[in-house]
């Protein structure tokens, strides 16, 4: 470069970043699985940047409470459930799900005004949730999770389910991810060959068709044909700021279809990690036995997890960026933040373009002929997508 | 955070469109003849007639209205008739 500007030259484009929001988005939130919280022993759970105490009473209903005991501080979460109540461990004050305290055993009565911070439940389809609002308001009828019709179906699996922790990113990035078409052929080896976007009131949704990756398959491998998808179809929404329901469909080679819900979800723990969570029910094949219905659930949600931790790998280094610059085959980034942005104002500053309908389709024509040839050249030179995407060995830290 | 504006729509901006149908008044922005941006507001999403008459597709997500066919064509022939720009000149790149 010899330093010399000339006029046709565009500036350096600068990376605008705000830093992380300063408060967590309102809305239902997916804890886990309820039955991994229902064992009648506190559980301890980061999230909104607090520390939060999960506990299920001898009615079995579970409940959340900020962790720390208004008392003199000690943590609930290392307590122990007595009854219906949460037990601190330091002198043993007695804590109820709706946040009141209700008994103190070495006390003639308790304190007025002894009341901490409970959050709101709802255990739905296997799964617990809580609601977080700043503003401390109670869910509004209208904001609610849809039901899931496959769970406690017979003819489907349980939930194969994982959690993983992400550290150094905002979980903004992750919710990126419903508008990126692009990233799915370089991070997840999928092959979008449909792609539109939605948003209106507080969900965002993404219909996605794909195509099988002929590149997945390494050569010469046992895997008989049939047993390989040769499309997918999928819609995939966000009911609200951090729970998704993909419906999604694999077509096979032979004509089978095999439907199946994905979860994904996750919980902030700051403004700098959060707790991401998958899950994964499968419908079950005619003639396949439990066993074996599982198993492809468990395999599908293992394919899932390599494709978050590639996401992980991106978002660990990354840079925030709110001023993404983007071609016109990118998707509706802008407009998603614009949705996204709704959970994180006051109720009463909601604005109408938060809100309305979106619509975006992205023109796959030119990604399609260039993932194509990508994939032609991976197989001619004897790769798979996995062993392509690896770096090579001098490049790792 | 200060949201800001899609690089996409400042070298080319969303354009207004009313649907033969229903008259309904969305903005619209193509940046080819394959890719379509539609910026509904609340009073165009209430008079639309395909989206009163559509039941849920199944399965959890089949709240989701995909699209209106009616407001599709009428994109697509204001497209045609060059009534709305389609950017659709190739990069030498």
């Amino acid at each position: 470069m010899t330093g010399t500007e000339t006029t046709h030259e565009p500036e350096v484009r600068a990376i605008e970043s705000d830093g992380a929001p300063a408060r967590y988005a309102r809305g239902w939130h997916c804890l886990g699985l309820e039955k991994d919280f229902a064992d009648r022993e506190p559980h301890q759970v980061l999230a909104f940047g607090q520390k939060l105490v999960v506990f299920a009473g001898s009615d079995g209903v579970v409940h959340v409470l900020d962790a720390f005991c208004r008392h003199m501080g000690g943590d609930l979460s290392q307590g122990t459930v007595k009854g219906d109540e949460i037990a601190c461990p330091f002198h043993d004050w007695r804590w109820g799900g709706d946040g009141r305290c209700k008994q103190i055993p070495y006390a003639r009565r308790v304190p007025l005004r002894a009341r901490t911070a409970s959050w709101p439940t709802l255990v739905q389809d296997g799964m617990l949730f809580i609601w977080n609002d700043p503003e401390g308001k109670a869910p509004p009828a209208d904001v609610t999770i849809p039901r899931i019709p496959g769970v406690e179906d017979p003819e489907w699996t349980d939930w194969v389910w994982y959690t993983t922790v992400i550290e150094g990113a905002n979980c903004r990035e992750i919710v990126d991810n419903v508008v990126d078409m692009a990233h799915f052929f370089y991070v997840h080896y999928s092959f979008p060959t449909y792609f539109k976007n939605v948003f209106e009131g507080h969900t965002a949704t993404q219909f996605m068709n794909g195509v099988g990756r002929e590149d997945l398959v390494r050569p010469g491998s046992s895997g008989r044909k049939s047993q390989h998808a040769t499309g997918n179809s999928s819609v995939a929404t966000y009911h609200g700021p951090s729970f998704m329901i993909d419906d999604l469909v694999y077509h096979y080679a032979d004509g089978v279809d095999v439907p199946s819900t994905l979860i994904n979800c996750h919980y902030p723990i700051d403004g700098n990690s959060f707790v991401l969570q998958y899950g994964v029910i499968v419908k079950k094949l005619p003639g396949l036995a439990d066993e074996q219905a599982d198993a492809m659930a468990r395999k599908m949600g293992d394919f899932i997890r390599l494709g978050f931790e590639q996401d992980v790998e991106i978002w660990r280094t990354k840079a925030r960026i709110d001023n993404p610059l983007l071609c016109e085959e990118d998707g509706p980034v802008y407009q998603l933040r614009r949705w996204y942005e709704q959970f994180y104002v006051d109720a009463a500053e909601v604005q109408p373009e938060m809100t309305e309908r979106f619509e975006f389709e992205i023109d796959t024509t030119r990604p399609t002929e260039a993932w194509k040839r990508e994939v032609e050249e991976n197989i001619a030179a004897g790769r798979t997508a996995l062993s392509a995407a690896r770096k090579p060995a001098g490049q790792h830290a | 955070m200060s949201l800001r504006p899609d690089n996409r729509l400042l070298d080319a901006p969303m354009q207004p469109v009313t649907c033969d149908t229903c008259q309904g008044q969305v903005e619209v922005r193509k940046s080819s003849w394959e890719q379509t941006s539609i910026q509904w507001h609340d009073d165009a999403v209430e008079r639309c007639v395909e989206r009163r008459a559509a039941s849920p597709r199944p399965g959890p997500n089949g709240a989701t209205f995909q699209g209106c066919e009616a407001l599709r064509r009428t994109v697509a022939t204001l497209a045609v008739g060059g009534d709305l720009d389609v950017q659709s000149e190739e990069s030498d790149a």
